[in-house]
């Protein structure tokens, strides 16, 4: 595994290349995208194995932050949805030039899998997309941050006493999403494009309320490859109340199966 | 600012991130700055905090490496099976001595937050080229503690949990009043509460632990302290019960700076808390820069 920051120099994202260490040479990239704010914390962890099983099966995987995230550059202060569009197109370019090869597949959980839908719709040249429990409504999503916020610290003693609100941004779980993100995200409604983003597509589903099973049937009209899975599991972008960080080894297992499956 | 991804360790299966100060604040006779891992949390820190305190150290002048201890976050698991409380203090060591051959350095800040913290002070009992340690939220050496010490933890913990965040709470009162609640827990909490409050209760044992006598040693070494805690910490209920009144004492010398965040949470979560701690980190890392670092070359 190879930790390096890659793209323009004045937008530097950091990523880890693990490279394929056995079993047949697979002729497609994986490109991990992972959630954002205090989901990309929680769900770090499982990435990580996720990448090993996938390069332990063959396949060069690029694991990286968007600008803004993880050890990526940028402020602290999410910004807009296009640039973290830009971002992945960068990530799909850098492991073509590492791996030497065309096919890309992507894999998203939450919000890492809405952006990975949304790049692969405005592309059209993404291979396999695993869509783990992706945010499908972006007003729901953030309905859902603020109430997870409320829930974990809304009664404590140490909530400041002006909200959760400042000047600029929404300040969820320690995280500031600009207004210029919050504007965007209003507007995500994945059952609104209409262009296939992926010659396969995977969608994964912890419970059967995140709305993954509309998604489903909205891409069943589309020309993709579709495959739905209900694997009910811990929700592991949430925090956990002991601090730990969760590795659900079944789906793991089941995003590895699945693309080795489609890009045998 | 530059930062750069690096591979170190004894097997170059550590994984971390190097961040150099601008040309125009770089200094030579700065002491490097590492990170140390909070918990399981990847080196980012918890909401990426680690990540704004290196850049902030950086734009001070100084040299930070944060990185993953084996098996957290993207650093390979180790093959042998050194407990972590060793293989953290040595992969510490290998931090530094990485950044003694990649940028000459022989003296070192150890920070860390929760278990980085109870890290940092270890590494710097075993390694004299630490010369100051930032301690966020150390939760101390609880486990090998006297077990009065561990139960009176836990039912100060517990009580607080009740006071300040149940009774505020609408839906703890719904699970008192449906007959959910633990009915037990409440009324010891309440009890441990009123006599901790008005009955001088008598100071808990620290029974053989070694905390005082390895922290009093680094004081005497002339290794600078920087101690936060978040107000109602249960590292800070340890710290005040094994060392009394001797944390005074301590700070008096001038080599040990205590601060408490009120109404902040374990790890900092709102913002608010965030700045106040990396304004704290900045003014000690500049006064240690200031009036601290030639004494403490001399004494090395």
């Amino acid at each position: 595994m190879v930790p390096f920051y890659f793209g323009p120099p004045h937008k530097p994202l950091f990523g880890c290349y693990h490279e394929p260490r056995s079993g047949p040479q697979r002729q497609c990239g994986v490109i991990l995208c992972p959630p954002l704010a205090y989901e990309y914390i929680n769900s770090h962890r499982a990435y990580r194995q996720l990448a090993v099983r996938l390069s332990h099966v063959g396949f060069p995987v690029l694991l990286f932050d968007f600008y803004g995230s993880g050890d990526s550059g940028g402020d602290d202060e999410l910004e807009g949805i296009p640039p973290h569009l830009s971002d992945i197109s960068t990530a799909i370019d850098e492991i073509r030039r590492r791996s030497g090869v065309a096919k890309v597949c992507l894999v998203g959980l939450r919000l890492g899998g809405t952006l990975s839908m949304m790049a692969g719709a405005e592309r059209g040249d993404v291979e396999g997309l695993v869509l783990w429990d992706p945010v499908v409504d972006g007003r729901v999503y953030i309905r859902e941050m603020t109430t997870v916020h409320q829930d974990l610290l809304g009664h404590s003693f140490s909530r400041p006493k002006h909200g959760t609100t400042n000047g600029t941004a929404l300040e969820i779980l320690g995280f500031a999403l600009a207004h210029s993100l919050l504007a965007d995200l209003e507007t995500i409604d994945l059952l609104a494009i209409r262009r296939k983003p992926a010659k396969s597509t995977l969608v994964l589903e912890s419970d059967g309320g995140g709305g993954a099973r509309g998604l489903s049937e909205h891409l069943k009209s589309m020309e993709t490859r579709l495959e739905y899975q209900l694997l009910p599991g811990p929700r592991i972008w949430l925090p956990d109340r002991e601090g730990g960080l969760l590795v659900p080894a079944p789906t793991l297992q089941s995003i590895v199966s699945w693309i080795a499956r489609v890009q045998p | 600012m530059r930062e750069e991804a690096i591979l170190f360790g004894q097997t170059r299966s550590l994984v971390g991130i190097l961040t150099d100060p601008p040309e125009s604040v770089k200094n030579t006779n700065l002491p490097g700055m590492i990170l140390l891992n909070a918990g399981i949390v990847h080196r980012v820190g918890p909401q990426r905090l680690y990540v704004k305190i290196a850049r902030s150290l950086a734009e001070l002048g100084f040299v930070v490496l944060r990185f993953d201890f084996s098996g957290i976050g993207d650093s390979r698991v180790r093959p042998d099976n050194l407990p972590f409380e060793r293989s953290a203090v040595s992969e510490a060591q290998d931090a530094m001595n990485h950044l003694g051959s990649a940028r000459g350095m022989d003296r070192f800040v150890l920070l860390g937050l929760c278990s980085g913290a109870d890290t940092s002070l270890k590494t710097a009992w075993y390694d004299p080229r630490v010369v100051g340690a930032v301690l966020i939220n150390p939760q101390g050496d609880q486990q090998d503690a006297a077990n009065e010490l561990n139960a009176f933890a836990v039912d100060r913990k517990i009580s607080r949990y009740y006071w300040q965040t149940a009774l505020r709470n609408p839906k703890s009162w719904l699970r008192a009043v449906r007959g959910e609640a633990n009915y037990a827990a409440i009324v010891r909490a309440l009890v441990f509460q009123l006599r901790y409050r008005y009955a001088r209760p008598k100071r808990a044992s620290s029974g053989m632990n070694r905390d005082p006598a390895n922290f009093r040693s680094l004081v005497e070494r002339g290794v600078r302290l920087l101690l936060v805690f978040s107000k109602g910490d249960a590292g800070l209920d340890y710290f005040r019960e094994v060392y009394g009144e001797e944390l005074q004492h301590l700070c008096s010398g001038g080599r040990m700076d205590l601060h408490v965040i009120p109404r902040s949470t374990h790890t900092f979560t709102f913002l608010r808390d965030q700045a106040r701690l990396l304004g704290l980190v900045r003014d000690w890392a500049q006064s240690v820069t200031a009036r601290g670092l030639e004494v403490v070359r001399e004494a090395t």
